[in-house]
C-alpha cells in the first residue's frame, strides 16, 4: 500500500488557523515567588493575589524547593514562567525539556505557561540568555511554526514575553511589536506584556514606548511584568536588580488605559529584598490599576 | 542553512569565541556604537555561569575567595560551556574539571571540595522516595534477617576523598578558619544524603563504607555479616551490622527492604 496516498495533500490542505483558547484569568496583582521569601509567604500568608514560578527552577528531581512549590500551590494561583524554551532558536527542539515542562505543568495546574520571544543557544549549546532576533518574515515563519509545534506538544496555548534587547538587526523587515502581533494572531499564543523591558528597548533603540504599545493588540495581552534595571547612561541593562523606576510606573499607566484590566507582577531577580518592600510595589500595581480603570473594572 | 539559522551561528560565535563578524549584522544605537551593546551580551554571558557556579559551590568560592573563585569559574565557562537548558546542571562538571585542568589539578583539595559540594548539591533535590523506619523493621522474623537486602534513598551516595575535604568545608560552613590542604594516606569515606530537606554528610570506617557499598549493591545481610567478620571480630560481626544498619534507618539513608527471593 502506498502510504503517502492516504496522507493529505499538503498542497490542498487549507492553512491552519490557531487553535483557539480560552482567554486566560484574570489573577490580580501578583509576585514571582522567590527562594528568600519561602519561609515568609508559608509562615504568613501574605495577601498576594498569585505567584509567577521560574519553571527551571522546579523541573528538577525533588526535595524541597519542590515540597515548598507544592504547598504555595495549595493556596495561590500559580502560572509558570521559563527561561530556556529557546522558542526562536533554529536549532531542533528540545523534547526532552519540553516533556520535563509538561511533567512540572502536571503538577502545578498552573493558570498559564510563559516563555520569551528570544532564543539561548544552537548548536547544542546553552547561553543561559535571552537572545535577540531579527524581525523578518523568515523569522516570524519559523517562530510561528515553533509556537505551534509547542502548544500542541504541551497541550495548551502559550504566553509570550518581549524581552529587552540591546541591539537591533540590519536585516529586519518589521518592528517588535509588528512582528509579536502577527505572531500573536497567526500561531494563537497570548502576549506576556513587560512594561520595564518595552521601556528599556525603546530607551536603547531609540523609539517611543508608546508606540510600541500602541502597535499591540489589546485583546492578546494577559499578563503585564514590572521590574527595574540599570541605566548605563548611553544604554539600559534589564538587570531586575531594582525597584520599578518612576517612568516605568508611567507607562504602566499607559499600558492600563490600551490594554485595560490584565493580571500584573512585580519581577525581581537579583538583589532580593525583604518581603515587605516587594509588597509595596505589588500593593502599588494594585492602587494604580484602581485609579486609573473605570469604578467595576476590577472586579469578577 | 537558512539565513536566520546562519545569524544565529554568527551571533553565538560571537559571544562564545570573541567573533567580531556578527558585527557587520546589527546597528548601531542613537547612543551607543554596536561594539559596546554586543559587549553587554558578551559579558552576560560569563558573568552569569559563574554567578551560578558562585551559588552552587558556596563554601568553596569562600575558600578560594572571589578573584581566584572567578578567575576559575571563567576558566571553566571557557572549557565547558552549557549544554543544558536548566542552569542547576552547569557546574556538575567541575569536580572532573579540577582533576584534568591546569594549574588547578595541581591542588587535589579543590577537586576534593567541589565533589563533596556537588554531592550535596545532588542529595538537596534528589528524587523523592519512602524512609525505611525502625518501625518497618519490626515485621520481620529472626530466620528472615539473614536474607534481607536494603535499598538506599535516591539521595544518598557515597564518596571517596584523598585529601581533608571534609575537615576544611566543615570549617568554613562554621565560620572557622580551615586547616591547611593536606592527603590523607587513606581515603576520607563519605556517606552523603539527605535527612528531611537537609543534605548531611558523615564520614565511615572503612568497615562501615565496606557492608554499605555491598548493601547498595543487593548483598543481603547474612552475607553482609560474613563479609564484616573478615574485617574484626567474627564473634562481633552480626552486632556490628545490626549496629550499622540502625544508624542508617534511624538517619533516613535508607527507603526500603526486602526479604530477597
Amino acid at each position: 500500500m502506498n502510504v503517502a496516498s492516504k496522507l493529505p495533500d499538503p498542497s490542498v490542505a487549507p492553512p491552519a488557523d490557531p487553535r483557539p483558547s480560552a482567554t486566560p484569568p484574570f489573577l490580580g496583582f501578583g509576585l514571582g515567588l522567590r527562594a528568600q521569601h519561602y519561609d515568609e509567604i508559608l509562615n504568613s500568608h501574605p495577601p498576594i493575589d498569585w505567584f509567577e514560578v521560574i519553571s527551571e527552577n522546579y523541573m528538577l528531581p525533588g526535595g524541597q524547593p519542590l515540597r515548598i512549590l507544592d504547598r504555595i500551590c495549595e493556596r495561590y494561583p500559580v502560572v509558570m514562567h521559563g527561561v530556556s524554551l529557546s522558542i526562536a532558536s533554529t536549532a531542533p527542539p528540545n523534547f526532552e525539556y519540553l516533556q520535563n515542562l509538561k511533567d512540572l505543568a502536571r503538577r502545578v495546574e498552573p493558570k498559564w505557561i510563559s516563555d520569551h520571544l528570544c532564543w539561548t543557544g544552537v548548536h547544542g549549546k546553552n547561553l543561559h540568555d535571552l537572545l535577540p532576533i531579527p524581525y523578518t518574515e523568515e523569522a516570524l515563519d519559523h517562530v510561528v511554526s515553533r509556537v505551534q509545534l509547542v502548544q500542541d506538544f504541551l497541550g495548551r496555548a502559550l504566553v509570550l514575553e518581549n524581552v529587552s534587547t540591546y541591539v537591533q538587526f540590519n536585516n529586519s523587515e518589521m518592528t517588535e511589536w509588528e512582528f509579536l502581533s502577527e505572531l500573536s494572531r497567526r500561531s494563537g499564543c497570548w502576549l506576556l506584556f513587560d512594561i520595564n523591558n518595552v521601556y528599556v528597548s525603546a530607551f536603547n533603540h531609540g523609539y517611543d514606548p508608546l508606540t510600541f504599545l500602541n502597535g499591540i493588540p489589546a485583546d492578546r495581552v494577559v499578563q503585564f511584568h514590572m521590574a527595574g534595571h540599570s541605566h548605563m547612561g548611553t544604554h539600559i541593562i534589564d538587570t531586575h536588580d531594582h525597584p520599578v523606576c518612576e517612568d516605568v510606573w508611567d507607562l504602566y499607566v499607559a499600558a492600563l488605559k490600551r490594554f485595560g484590566r490584565v493580571s500584573t507582577m512585580i519581577e525581581r531577580d537579583d538583589n532580593i529584598p525583604p518581603l515587605d518592600e516587594l509588597l509595596l510595589e505589588v500593593n502599588r500595581t494594585r492602587e494604580i490599576a484602581e485609579r486609573v480603570l473605570p469604578s467595576g473594572k476590577l472586579a469578577g | 542553512m537558512s539565513d536566520f539559522a546562519r545569524q544565529q551561528s554568527e551571533f553565538q560565535r560571537g559571544i562564545l569565541a570573541g567573533d567580531d563578524a556578527i558585527l557587520d549584522e546589527i546597528l548601531d544605537s542613537p547612543r551607543e556604537n554596536r561594539a559596546t551593546l554586543f559587549g553587554v551580551y558578551r559579558y552576560a554571558y560569563g558573568s552569569r555561569l559563574v554567578e551560578a557556579m558562585r551559588n552552587d559551590h558556596e563554601l568553596l568560592h569562600l575558600y578560594l575567595g572571589d578573584e581566584t573563585f572567578d578567575e576559575m569559574g571563567h576558566a571553566y565557562v571557557k572549557a565547558r560551556p552549557s549544554e543544558h537548558p536548566n542552569l542547576r546542571w552547569f557546574s556538575q562538571g567541575l569536580p572532573e574539571f579540577f582533576k584534568t585542568a591546569d594549574p588547578y589539578c595541581n591542588h587535589p583539595i579543590l577537586s576534593d571540595l567541589a565533589a563533596l559540594e556537588k554531592s550535596l548539591n545532588d542529595a538537596f533535590d534528589a528524587t523523592e522516595a519512602p524512609v525505611l523506619t525502625l518501625e518497618d523493621m519490626a515485621g520481620f522474623a529472626p530466620e528472615v534477617w539473614n536474607d534481607l537486602m536494603f535499598k538506599p534513598h535516591p539521595s544518598a551516595c557515597r564518596l571517596d576523598v584523598r585529601t581533608n575535604a571534609a575537615a576544611i568545608w566543615m570549617a568554613l560552613k562554621n565560620d572557622e578558619t580551615p586547616p591547611d590542604a593536606t592527603s590523607l594516606d587513606e581515603p576520607s569515606r563519605l556517606l552523603i544524603w539527605r535527612q528531611d530537606t537537609t543534605p548531611m554528610f558523615r564520614e565511615l570506617t572503612a568497615e562501615e563504607a565496606m557492608m554499605w557499598d555491598e548493601a547498595a549493591n543487593g548483598i543481603p545481610f547474612g552475607v553482609l555479616c560474613e563479609m564484616l567478620a573478615t574485617y574484626d571480630d567474627p564473634d562481633g560481626a552480626a552486632a556490628r551490622g545490626a549496629g550499622y544498619l540502625h544508624g542508617w534507618i534511624t538517619s533516613g539513608a535508607l527507603t526500603s527492604v526486602s526479604a530477597g527471593e
